[in-house]
């Protein structure tokens, strides 16, 4: 019985606000204005409808369509301060118990390639912030852009989850399939590996009138998954809950097709709906996957060079882990909170030079105007939460 | 295509980036098959032109020859510079050159009237002066009259002039030969003076600009400049971006100051245009953060004594220099020795010094209102007046070596795509345009 697994990332960062350091006085680092905005826009055309959507055809399918999400807790903790609505239909959808919610770090940080300490602290406050308003505690773990690699696999294992999902990039699976479930080499570890091609025709492809297959129905879609049968167990696919309305415009059709899938998919008998969770169970995880790399889902290369490619990038990633220890020791809440804010990977996206260079203007979202703003403005913020927090004095060379 | 082109300076006797813009473009129209016989107002000796033809208004020129013959053949002229010689000029009195004069009036109104404009205008007030020097107009005239008489006995396809000194002659030479005109805009009175515009090279700006068939200008920013101050159709006008030469960037010198301390770098032309002031505000505003660094200011100009009063008056003068005007190996000295390169300039139609101080592994912070900030993605950039952020970004460069190796990693693969073939290629198909009617 073949399953399809769908999973959804949400997550919004406190982006910075434009900081002065030449200006007299403290104010908060992180843009209200702008993160709101973005929120409001990013319900109104994602959030709000397709959660609505996926609640119908929850009770459409009585309980055979089925999907995971992975929220941020910083994207939670956003909701609950400029949208409650869009909180409150998240909670409709955990209430279906049609709904899994996994396991990530609160602040969709990147440490787990650099703290452990700071890794497991963040991951035991988003997992507090999932019991408490969605009523669950996460089993299965999601890391942040699904970043992951065997040491990161060990850290996870240790702290008690079952399964992972991960990138099934081609090098790592070396001509194996993606759509079985695999085991760490060292750990009792189920990885879920992601099918991309499968993903990306809808996250990326849906809409690009240059694609051949343009334009995908569900019909179409449907008939390559069944194609699977009886060579694959499971079909993983993830991507962000963007893809919906945001990143694939409503009159693409992407809703639509969202709407019609369940009944494509569930048409050939055998095929089924599952969460990660679900499938670890159901199972077996028969092969052992070794990640050599570092992999995530970004990108041709899969790798994190989108977050830590370049040298500002690493000095950044540097100076901002340097503090940790001093932070953390200072047992103050308000500025290890702040501090934990500037851990947020979307900093270090922004100051990514890769896509900037010769006219491939990629279309992304950053509030700058370019990587080498972002990291000035960056590295200002640290510079102010060393100066104001910790108390050092203004770094001042005198001649 | 054979082109007469027209300009006011060439390397290496230049005083702002005109020079090296002409010598750039030449280089690489040579290379396209264009032959280009160039008229500089004076030559001396030096100058290195063997790609084309280059001659000073008193020239002296046998008959002219087409030399555009079957085939790809590239211009290699020998430098033709003919010193100048009074007997044989070719207006030899006052009573000649007048009535010379006078027969062009009558043959051209909109070109008498520009004429007329050098004969009585006033050069009081302008930048252009500080700028270029000298008596301007007479200069100017003198240009005019010599060039169109020279023009006549020489044999082209397109006209192209480089800036308002060079318009009269253009248009003279335009009504005199029925050739189509192309005017180049590097810099306009408005840049060079802001609200202190003289009026009469602001009208002979105009004449130029609407009296050609064709405008390039250097940056979509002065194109902008153009359509609002000279009311020009916008289709008329082509943007075509400056380049940078390589051999620029061959010569890396990789100097490391003296003392450690790095230095930050202001080179050009120390005028109102260039807006030296910003560069002393954000100065004072990094050395309340840090005392380990150093000013530069390269360049002369008339507000050099202001600016020297500034930075007294703001008690900073321990950590400024000005080295005075320097050019050749002394600029390239500078800009390699140099952590950041600043071109805070109030409006600068395109602005080739950024991509000099790159071609040397200096990071630029440029301002905004300038046409280089158009085509330099890897740069920062500020508006003139935000002092605070010009003094943020110079602190960044300062403390952070990543921003500087990145930035200049990436600039070196943009400097690639800036190359004067491009800028040539284009300049080429405006010549076709011109010459279609």
């Amino acid at each position: 019985m073949p399953s399809v697994c769908f999973y959804f990332q949400v997550h919004q960062p406190y982006r910075l606000r434009k900081l002065q350091p030449f200006a007299e006085g403290a104010s908060d680092p992180f843009c209200r204005e702008s993160n709101a905005g973005v929120l409001w826009k990013v319900a109104a055309k994602c959030y709000l409808p397709a959660n609505q959507r996926l609640l119908e055809l929850i009770h459409r399918y009585e309980g055979r369509f089925r999907v995971a999400f992975s929220l941020s807790g910083v994207a939670i903790q956003q909701m609950e301060e400029y949208a409650t609505e869009v909180l409150d239909s998240f909670k409709r959808l955990a209430d279906t118990g049609c709904v899994e919610f996994l396991a990530e770090t609160y602040y969709h940080s990147l440490s787990s390639l650099r703290d452990p300490v700071e890794f497991r602290a963040q991951v035991a406050l988003h997992t507090d912030a999932i019991q408490r308003h969605f009523g669950q505690t996460p089993r299965v773990f999601r890391n942040t852009e699904l970043i992951y690699d065997d040491h990161i696999g060990e850290l996870v294992a240790d702290m008690g989850y079952r399964a992972v999902l991960a990138e099934g990039a081609d090098d790592v699976l070396a001509g194996r399939s993606p759509n079985f479930l695999y085991r760490h080499p060292a750990r009792e570890l189920t990885i879920l590996a992601k099918n991309y091609r499968l993903s990306d025709d809808i996250a990326f492809r849906f809409s690009d009138r240059g694609w051949k297959e343009h334009p995908l129905t569900t019909s179409k879609f449907a008939r390559w998954l069944h194609a699977h049968s009886g060579s694959a167990e499971l079909i993983n696919l993830f991507m962000d809950y963007e893809t919906f309305g945001e990143h694939q415009w409503e009159d693409s059709g992407i809703f639509q097709f969202l709407d019609a899938l369940p009944h494509d998919v569930l048409s050939a008998r055998d095929w089924r709906f599952q969460l990660p969770s679900e499938v670890v169970r159901d199972l077996p995880a028969r092969e052992t996957l070794s990640y050599g790399r570092t992999t995530s889902w970004a990108d041709q290369e899969r790798d994190i060079t989108a977050w830590l490619g370049n040298r500002m990038q690493q000095e950044a990633f540097h100076a901002l882990h340097e503090l940790g220890p001093r932070l953390r020791e200072r047992n103050n809440p308000a500025a290890l909170a702040l501090w934990r804010k500037l851990s947020t990977s979307d900093h270090f996206y922004y100051m990514c030079t890769k896509w900037f260079a010769d006219g491939d203007v990629h279309a992304y979202f950053s509030p700058y105007e370019g990587p080498y703003d972002a990291f000035i403005n960056y590295m200002n913020a640290l510079d102010d939460v060393r100066e104001r927090i910790l108390g050092d004095l203004p770094a001042q060379e005198n001649a | 295509m054979n082109v007469l082109m027209l300009g006011w300076e060439y390397p290496p006797h230049i005083s702002g980036g005109l020079g090296t813009a002409c010598e750039g473009l030449t280089r690489a129209l040579a290379g396209e098959g264009v032959n280009v016989t160039f008229i500089v107002p004076r030559a001396f000796g030096d100058e290195d032109a063997r790609h084309m033809r280059l001659l000073t208004p008193d020239s002296v020129v046998a008959t002219t020859r087409r030399v555009d013959q079957a085939g790809v053949r590239l211009v290699r002229e020998p430098v033709e510079v003919i010193e100048v010689n009074s007997v044989l000029r070719p207006y030899q009195t006052p009573e000649q050159y007048l009535q010379a004069r006078s027969e062009f009036a009558q043959r051209s109104e909109p070109v008498s009237h520009v004429m007329e404009v050098l004969e009585h205008g006033s050069v009081a007030a302008s930048q252009a002066v500080a700028h270029y020097g000298g008596d301007l107009f007479s200069e100017v005239r003198r240009y005019a009259t010599l060039t169109s008489g020279l023009a006549q006995r020489l044999d082209f396809d397109v006209i192209h002039a480089h800036d308002w000194m060079t318009y009269p002659a253009a248009l003279e030479i335009r009504n005199a030969t029925g050739r189509p005109l192309v005017v180049h805009v590097h810099s306009l009175e408005f840049d060079r003076s802001g609200e202190h515009v003289n009026p009469d090279i602001h009208r002979i700006e105009g004449a130029g600009i609407r009296g050609a068939d064709r405008v390039i200008a250097v940056s979509h920013y002065t194109k902008g400049v153009i359509v609002r101050q000279h009311g020009v159709d916008p289709d008329k006008i082509k943007v075509v971006h400056n380049g940078v030469t390589r051999a620029e960037a061959a010569q890396r010198y990789h100097l490391q100051p003296e003392d450690g301390r790095p230095i930050v770098l202001f080179l050009g032309r120390i005028t109102y245009q260039k807006g030296p002031e910003f560069f002393v505000r954000a100065a004072a505003k990094v050395l309340t953060r840090t005392k380990q660094v150093r000013f530069v200011m390269a360049g002369s100009g008339d507000m050099l004594e202001h600016v020297k009063h500034m930075v007294r008056e703001l008690k900073i003068e321990k950590w400024f220099e000005f080295p005075g005007f320097v050019r050749g190996a002394e600029l390239e000295k500078w800009f390699s020795l140099a952590e950041c390169f600043v071109m805070p300039s109030r409006s600068e139609p395109f602005g080739i010094t950024p991509l000099e101080a790159l071609a040397c592994d200096t990071p630029v912070i440029v301002s905004r209102q300038s046409g280089v900030s158009e085509v330099l993605r890897h740069a920062l950039k500020a508006d003139y007046w935000d002092v605070d952020r010009i003094a943020q970004l110079m602190l960044a460069v300062i403390r952070h070596d990543s921003l500087c190796a990145d930035m200049l990693e990436m600039s070196s693969r943009e400097l690639l795509r800036l190359h004067w073939r491009a800028a040539a290629e284009k300049t080429r198909q405006v010549y076709q345009q011109a010459v279609a009617g």
